[in-house]
C-alpha cells in the first residue's frame, strides 16, 4: 500500500453469486442499477441505496439463454436497454417487461427482445453510441459491426468493418461525436466514422503497443483516448487534429496484462494549479492491482504535450490473488467516486476513492 | 482434428521416478496437500513437472510429453506466485503445439491452488510459429473460449486422463 497517495480505494460492497469468473461490470447511465455477466452465461443486476452510504442488493439474477460466457455488456444512454455479447457469437437486447409509454420501466422481468446473429465467433464486446442511435460489437472473427437501433427492438447492420487481422477485444464510442473506437489481438488500435454517402470506414490506425490491446476508454473530454494492453501498460493517445490522434504517455504501473481501463470525471472543473481537470483514470488487471490516476491540462497546453498525469491511488489484490477483469467509473452524478469491478473469482465489488 | 502427422518418427527418452512423490514417500507426506496449507513445504519445479510429465502427446497417444521430451524438470521455473512453463515441439513445425501448451495450462489450472500465475512458452528458437503460439496459449479469453469448444475439450481429456498415473 503507497501511504503517500492522496486517495484510498476504500471498499463499499463485496457482491458475491456467480458461479465461474466475472468478466465485464457496467453501471446502468440513468437508473442506480450495476451489472455483470460472467462465465457461467448468467447477468446479475445490482440496485444501491442513494449516497453517501450507497447499499447493493440483488434486483434480478438473467439466466440469459446464451450457450456459452456472457463476456460483456451495455447499458443503453437511456438506462432502458441491455445488450449482452457472448461467446455463442450472439448479441442479446434485454428490456424489462412492463414499461410505460415514455419507456419507462415500471415492473417486471428483464426478457430478451431480439437476439443479434452474425459473427461468426465469440463476440468479446458491446457499445451504445452516445444517442443510442448505434450499437457496436466485435469478435475473434476479425470483424466490427455497426447496427443501427431502430423502433421496436429492430436493428440494422449498417456495415461490417474488417480492418483488423486478428480477434477484436473491445469496442467504445466517443462520448459526444459518432466515432467507434476498436482494440484487437493484432496489437493496434482503429478508429472510424460514417462516411454519410458511404459506409462506415477505418480512417486511423493508432500502433504502439507491443501485445494484445485489451480495453479503451475515451476521456469525458473527447479529446483523449486510454488503451489498455497485455503489454502491461496503458497508453494515452491525444487528439491532435480532428482526425489524428497520437500517443502522448505510456503509464507503467501494472506487473502483469492490463485488462480494463475506464475514464471518468473525478473531480471536475479547475484544480489548485488552475488547470483544468481531465478527470480519473482507473486501471486494473492480472496483477489484481487498481491504480487511479489524475490527469490534468494547463490552458497554455499545446497541441503535443502529454496532460499532467498523477497517480492519486493503487490498492494491491483487490480480488485477492485473482485477475481482475473489468473496472468501471459510476457515471451517474453525485456517484462519480464509485467504481466498480469484476474478477477471476466470480465476485462483483463497489470502491469508494476517497481523500486519505 | 488434424490428421497430418507433423513427426513420424520422435525421439523417445527413458524416464526418472517421480520426483515430488518420492521424496513425499519418504516424508510421509501427501503430495496433494495443495491448496491453501500454509504448513506444506512451497511447491517447486520438480512437483510441477509431476502435474505434466504423464500427460499423454495429441500425435502419439502411447506416449507420455516426458518421454518425448517435450516438458522436464529443469524447463519449469517457480516463484512464490508464479510458474513458467516451457515446452519443446519435438519438430519446429509441429502443429499441436498450442494443444500441447493447453493441455499443460489446464492440468495446472487444476491441481494449483489459484494463487499461481501461470505462463507457458515454448522454448525459445523451438518452434518456427513461437510467438504467435505463446500469445494464443497466454491469452485467457481464447483458451476460455477454447475450454468451451466440446470438440476440442474431448481431445483435451484423452490427453490428461494418463496425467495422473505417476
Amino acid at each position: 500500500m503507497d501511504v503517500d497517495l492522496p486517495y484510498r480505494v476504500v471498499s463499499v460492497a463485496d457482491l458475491s453469486g456467480h458461479d465461474d469468473r466475472a468478466w465485464h461490470v457496467a453501471w446502468n447511465p440513468a437508473k442506480p442499477l450495476l451489472a455483470t455477466c460472467s462465465a457461467d452465461k448468467s447477468v446479475r443486476i445490482y440496485a444501491y441505496t442513494p449516497d453517501p452510504s450507497p447499499n447493493f442488493v440483488l434486483h434480478t439474477s438473467i439466466p440469459t439463454g446464451h450457450t456459452k460466457t456472457v463476456r460483456g455488456i451495455a447499458w443503453s444512454p437511456s438506462g432502458h436497454t441491455l445488450a449482452t455479447a457472448s461467446f455463442d457469437a450472439n448479441i442479446g437486447i434485454w428490456q424489462r417487461e412492463d414499461q410505460d409509454d415514455a419507456g419507462e420501466a415500471v415492473g417486471g422481468e428483464w426478457e430478451c427482445v431480439t437476439i443479434l446473429e452474425g459473427h461468426e465467433t465469440e463476440c468479446k464486446s458491446v457499445a451504445w453510441s452516445p444517442t443510442g442511435t448505434f450499437l457496436a460489437s466485435c469478435s475473434r472473427d476479425k470483424t466490427v459491426w455497426v447496427w443501427e437501433a431502430q423502433p421496436d427492438a429492430d436493428f440494422e447492420c449498417m456495415g461490417v468493418l474488417m480492418e483488423h487481422t486478428q480477434d477484436v477485444k473491445c469496442v467504445a464510442w466517443h462520448p459526444r461525436e459518432e466515432i467507434l473506437a476498436s482494440a484487437s489481438y493484432d496489437d493496434s488500435i482503429k478508429l472510424y466514422l460514417d462516411d454519410p454517402s458511404e459506409d462506415w470506414f477505418c480512417f486511423t490506425t493508432l500502433t504502439g503497443h507491443a501485445s494484445t490491446v485489451w480495453s479503451l476508454a475515451w476521456a469525458p473530454n473527447g479529446q483523449y483516448l486510454a488503451s489498455a494492453s497485455d503489454d502491461r501498460t496503458v497508453r494515452i493517445w491525444k487528439r491532435i487534429t480532428e482526425h489524428e490522434w497520437k500517443c502522448v504517455l505510456v503509464l507503467e504501473e501494472h506487473g502483469r496484462t492490463v485488462y480494463s481501463v475506464t475514464w471518468g470525471v473525478g473531480k471536475p472543473g479547475k484544480t489548485d494549479s488552475g488547470s483544468e481537470s481531465l478527470g480519473w483514470l482507473a486501471s486494473t488487471g492480472g496483477d489484481g492491482r487498481i491504480n487511479v490516476w489524475a490527469f490534468e491540462e494547463s490552458p497554455e497546453a499545446t497541441n503535443k504535450r502529454p496532460p499532467k498525469s498523477r497517480l492519486i491511488a493503487r490498492l494491491e489484490n483487490a480480488h485477492g490473488v485473482n485477475d481482475v477483469n473489468s473496472i468501471a467509473w459510476c457515471p451517474r452524478k453525485g456517484y462519480e467516486d464509485l467504481i466498480a469491478t469484476v474478477g477471476d473469482d466470480g465476485v462483483a465489488k463497489v470502491w469508494k476513492v476517497a481523500s486519505v | 482434428m488434424d490428421s497430418q502427422i507433423f513427426n513420424p518418427n520422435p525421439t523417445i527418452i527413458a524416464t526418472t521416478q517421480p520426483i515430488a512423490r518420492r521424496r513425499a514417500t519418504q516424508a510421509k507426506l501427501s503430495l496433494w496437500l495443495l491448496d491453501g496449507d500454509d504448513d506444506s513445504k512451497p511447491i517447486d519445479a520438480d512437483e510441477v513437472f509431476d502435474l505434466i510429465r504423464s500427460i499423454s502427446d495429441p500425435e502419439h497417444r502411447s506416449m507420455t510429453l516426458e518421454q518425448l521430451a517435450v516438458v522436464s524438470a529443469p524447463q519449469v521455473t517457480v516463484t512464490p506466485n508464479h510458474i513458467l512453463v516451457e515446452f519443446t515441439p519435438t519438430v519446429p513445425h509441429c502443429g499441436m503445439s498450442t494443444l500441447i501448451g493447453l493441455s499443460i495450462r489446464v492440468r495446472l489450472l487444476r491441481t494449483l491452488p489459484t494463487r499461481f500465475k501461470i505462463d507457458i512458452r515454448v522454448k525459445p528458437g523451438s518452434h518456427q510459429s513461437e510467438h504467435a503460439v505463446n500469445k494464443q496459449l497466454n491469452d485467457k479469453e481464447r483458451v476460455a473460449a477454447a475450454l468451451e469448444n466440446p470438440a476440442l475439450v474431448d481431445v483435451l481429456e484423452t490427453c490428461l486422463e494418463s496425467a495422473g498415473r505417476r
